[in-house]
């Protein structure tokens, strides 16, 4: 099944599939950020791709994609990232670039055309900044990551994301060293799902259970 | 104090200023004892519970203020205690910032070191714990480090005083400009560097004067990291409130531009890199500082420290949890039975020594009988409420709370507690000021301040009120437990402990703000110094001595004032509804529950007087006056109702009055509810 939905839409779809995986869900505000609009105007769009069941919006939390949404969102991103090789291998396009000049190609590129595109790029995995690009049935190939509430003492692992939506606390979690490709092993853990023990560079950090349970890690 | 006011007079008394800073927990507060004296005055900003200590040392003729910052990871402001560690600096603009460091963990603490070079200020690295880094086989090149960063670097013990005179002669060099040192650019990758260059020309074009004299490199990674205060700042195009009055020569600057490029930048950033520039800019600056430490340390394989496998106990749930029960049992006991010891001597010398010659003195110097005695209310009686509860609980606390804090075994309780406190809203830290509240309530509210919220220490502080103090244990064990029974005392320990399970549940859901998660560094075990403890308990406890002494006297001359003149007898008629319909006590009860305000044990001592008085002295035994339920009612009320006075005091001075206020009038209600239940549910339980 191939996307119906205008470029606007397309658009939307995409940059809620980049906030999900970073924070779980998508905000209105961070949308109108990104994609330059007004808030108000987002709520609108919002509403109207939830009708058609492309999207979920819980009420205080965020927005998600629907199965169906996600869907076409793996597709658009397939196409931006196809494109962002086009723009760097065969153009010679800065990386800084082509991720602008990606955003306004992607909606351009009909689906006869992709597959030729790909063959001309020989096939690339990956996207110019390493991100992978989704393969045509809309698979993508995500990095396997673990909460690092569910490890035990003596495991550990490589920070690969947080999924912290409050600014102040991934900046003070940054300070100390702890974000996203720091190693991190847990020393101890407390009972009931009381705080964990960590040792990340060099020194040892209690996080409460609530501030471990949004540290997602790869066991090596 | 304000902040703003003690650095003005510390600038002006000093002939040059030098900041404190560093992680917590490096020794940079052993390092401001080691160069100050016992005069250190504590300052803090309206509605932030953290503290600057400002003390004045003298080296070679010269005056040199030192100002304590806050031990902080870093300097942006996302918590409390960064935010008063830059407004400090920014606001002193210090002469020499001091940062110190923990050799043992180099990498980490050179952080904060980069961010002070980055807003411009003259560094000196004081790199502390050079004996223990030793000890776990770190041994560091310092004067590489001090090449490579640009700056003096000097090695420190300074739990032993070790290099301090080292350090402020280079504090001094540095200030007088005979030390020359080429300071490296930090630079961070090609596409921060280039937003940051791109925003510092255009600051540079708008604003002739910059907010705190920064240099716009610095500004323009203020805003890129998204700071909300700086943002701010540029927004209105105006300087910061303390300069307001030199106003911006010509035009105001144009601000929106400048922020509108910043978050342009930033976009362009975050979206290249899948992460926010702040994150961006962290993992730089830790790229950085990961690459010094390498430089300039260099590792030998040494066996775990016996400190290390001690905090492995200390945490490991089936060895830690006996240990915590074991220590918090003794830090209960310690301050119960040495502080109640102390408090008894305290009272018996005051009773048969000091009370008598006041007496004598003041009935002797005012002719006026009833005057007189309302002095000796406050004179005699609230001298000695405020030296008993004061001197033997309070300064036993603070000493035991500070071997707990330097010991690191403060942290090892946190750990562990942190989940059921966690559901009352607070950390695991507040377990102590908790316990120590059953001693006594007035340290246990200073030691809220290990809490790091105002709402913490409100929550903590309420929940401490409710905890029945060594003096109502006394009235709970001589009217309850000893008149009707040991189970009935019980009872009343368990409606204590229900009760402030439910206040802590239902103010956490009431009291705006979210609890914040815990993130609490877990420090290696170490020997607490003796200097340290001892100044810090004094600093402690000085403002207990001297804040709480006043108000203490005027409210015992008030509480005497109204006894005296026999007014108290107007308050309690209309009362005598309350107490004798609603609670069903005798009306008598009433001024002893007012007196009690004065020190809890003061209730039942006046309970027993009163009904001698009425009934002769075979009425010492309160059961021909009261029924066991009205014993037990009033045991209870007694325990929730309104906090003495010394609490009261210490709750004004750390909380603001109007939180004062309000936990006052909350227990009033709470213990005339709970004393309005046990009255009429008292008889099915066999009282």
């Amino acid at each position: 099944m191939e996307s119906t939905v205008s470029s606007e839409a397309e658009e939307y779809l995409e940059e809620i599939y980049r906030q999900e995986k970073k924070t779980g869900f998508a905000k209105t505000m961070e949308l109108a950020r990104q994609l330059k609009v007004v808030p108000g105007s987002v709520t609108n769009t919002i509403e109207g791709l939830e009708r058609r069941g492309l999207v979920i919006h819980e009420p205080y939390r965020g927005i998600k994609l629907t199965e169906k949404g996600r869907k076409i969102a793996l597709n658009v991103l397939r196409k931006h990232r196809l494109a962002e090789r086009l723009l760097t291998d065969i153009l010679h396009l800065n990386w800084s670039e082509a991720h602008d000049a990606a955003c306004k190609l992607e909606h351009a590129i009909a689906p006869d055309i992709i597959k030729p595109l790909e063959k001309t790029l020989g096939h690339p995995k990956t996207c110019p900044h390493g991100n992978p690009i989704p393969t045509k049935g809309g698979g993508i190939i995500e990095e396997k990551s673990e909460l690092l509430t569910d490890l035990k003492p003596g495991e550990g692992g490589i920070i690969v994301k947080i999924t912290e939506e409050r600014r102040d606390m991934l900046q003070y979690l940054a300070s100390l060293g702890l974000m996203p490709g720091t190693s991190i092993e847990i020393e101890e853990k407390a009972p009931f799902n009381g705080p964990i023990m960590v040792k990340a560079r060099g020194a040892s950090y209690a996080l409460g259970h609530d501030v471990a349970s949004v540290i997602w890690v790869k066991k090596p | 104090m304000s902040c703003h006011k003690a650095f003005k007079e510390i600038k002006e008394k000093t002939n040059l200023t030098i900041a404190l800073a560093g992680n917590p927990n490096v020794g940079k507060s052993c390092v401001f004892n080691q160069l100050t004296g016992l005069s250190v005055v504590t300052a803090n900003y309206p509605g932030k519970t953290v503290e600057i200590n400002m003390g004045v040392t003298t080296h070679d003729g010269l005056k040199i203020g030192i100002i304590d910052l806050p031990g902080t990871y870093a300097i942006s402001a996302v918590s409390d205690d960064q935010w008063v560690a830059r407004r400090g600096v920014l606001e002193e603009q210090p002469d020499v910032v001091v940062v110190v460091v923990d050799a043992s963990n180099l990498q980490r603490n050179l952080y904060i070191v980069l961010q002070f070079l980055e807003l411009g200020f003259p560094v000196i690295v004081a790199l502390n714990l050079v004996d223990y880094a030793a000890k776990i086989g770190l041994k560091i090149d310092h004067e590489k480090l001090s090449k490579i960063l640009g700056v003096p670097v000097v090695p420190t013990v300074a739990v032993r005083g070790e290099g301090i005179d080292e350090l402020i002669h280079a504090v001094v060099d540095l200030t007088q400009g005979k030390l020359k040192m080429e300071r490296p650019k930090i630079t961070y990758g090609r596409d921060v560097e280039t937003a940051i260059e791109t925003l510092t020309e255009d600051i540079n074009e708008t604003f002739q004067e910059k907010p705190y004299n920064l240099p716009a490199r610095a500004l323009a990674i203020q805003l890129l990291e998204g700071d909300a205060e700086f943002i701010d700042i540029i927004r209105k195009g105006q300087q910061p409130q303390r300069q307001k009055r030199h106003r911006w020569r010509g035009r105001r600057p144009n601000g929106d531009k400048i922020l509108q490029l910043s978050a342009e930048l930033s976009r362009e950033i975050e979206n290249r890199h899948g992460e926010p520039v702040g994150i961006r800019i962290a993992r730089e600056r830790h790229g950085l500082t990961g690459t010094i430490a390498d430089a300039v340390q260099t590792k030998l394989e040494q066996p775990p420290l016996l400190s290390e496998k001690l905090k492995h106990y200390t945490v490991a749930p089936y060895t830690g949890i006996p240990l915590m029960v074991l220590a918090l049992l003794g830090v209960f006991a310690l301050i119960f039975y040495v502080g109640g010891l102390l408090s008894q001597l305290v009272d018996g010398f005051w009773g048969s020594f000091v009370s008598p010659s006041i007496g004598g003195l003041i009935f002797s110097l005012i002719r006026n009988e009833t005057l007189a005695r309302v002095i000796l209310w406050g004179v005699d009686a609230g001298i000695l409420a405020w030296l008993s509860v004061g001197v033997p609980y309070i300064l036993t606390f603070y000493i035991v709370l500070s071997l707990l804090e330097d010991s690191g075994y403060l942290n090892s309780i946190a750990f562990l507690m942190d989940n059921i406190m966690h559901k009352l809203g607070l950390h695991g830290r507040a377990i102590i000021p908790i316990l120590t509240g059953a001693g006594c309530n007035v340290p246990a509210i200073m030691g809220t301040r290990v809490l790091t919220t105002k709402r913490e220490r409100i929550l903590a502080s309420t929940l401490i009120v409710l905890v029945p103090c060594s003096a109502r244990t006394a009235v709970i064990l001589g009217a309850v437990a000893y008149l009707i029974g040991w189970k009935y005392a019980i009872l009343i320990y368990i409606i204590e402990v229900g009760l402030i399970g439910l206040v802590g549940w239902g103010l956490h859901r009431l009291l705006p703000g979210e609890s914040s998660g815990l993130v609490m560094e877990m420090f290696p075990l170490r020997r607490p110094s003796v200097l340290a403890t001892i100044k810090k308990t004094w600093n402690r406890f000085k403002d207990f001595a001297f804040v709480a002494f006043p108000i203490v006297i005027i409210g015992s001359l008030g509480v005497g004032a109204l006894f005296e003149t026999g007014y108290l007898w107007a308050i309690v008629n209309p009362m005598s509804p309350l107490v004798q319909g609603f609670l069903g006590l005798p009306a008598v009860a009433g001024i002893c529950l007012i007196l009690g305000i004065l020190r809890k044990e003061l209730t039942l001592q006046l309970l027993v007087a009163l009904a001698i008085v009425q009934y002769g002295s075979s009425a010492s035994n309160l059961l021909i006056f009261m029924t066991p339920l009205q014993l037990f009612v009033f045991a209870l009320v007694v325990t929730i109702y309104i906090p003495c006075v010394a609490t009261v005091a210490v709750l004004g001075k750390e909380l603001g009055w109007r939180n004062a206020l309000f936990i006052m009038a909350f227990t009033i209600i709470l213990a005339l509810v709970i004393g309005g239940i046990a009255y009429r549910v008292g008889p099915y339980l066999g009282l």
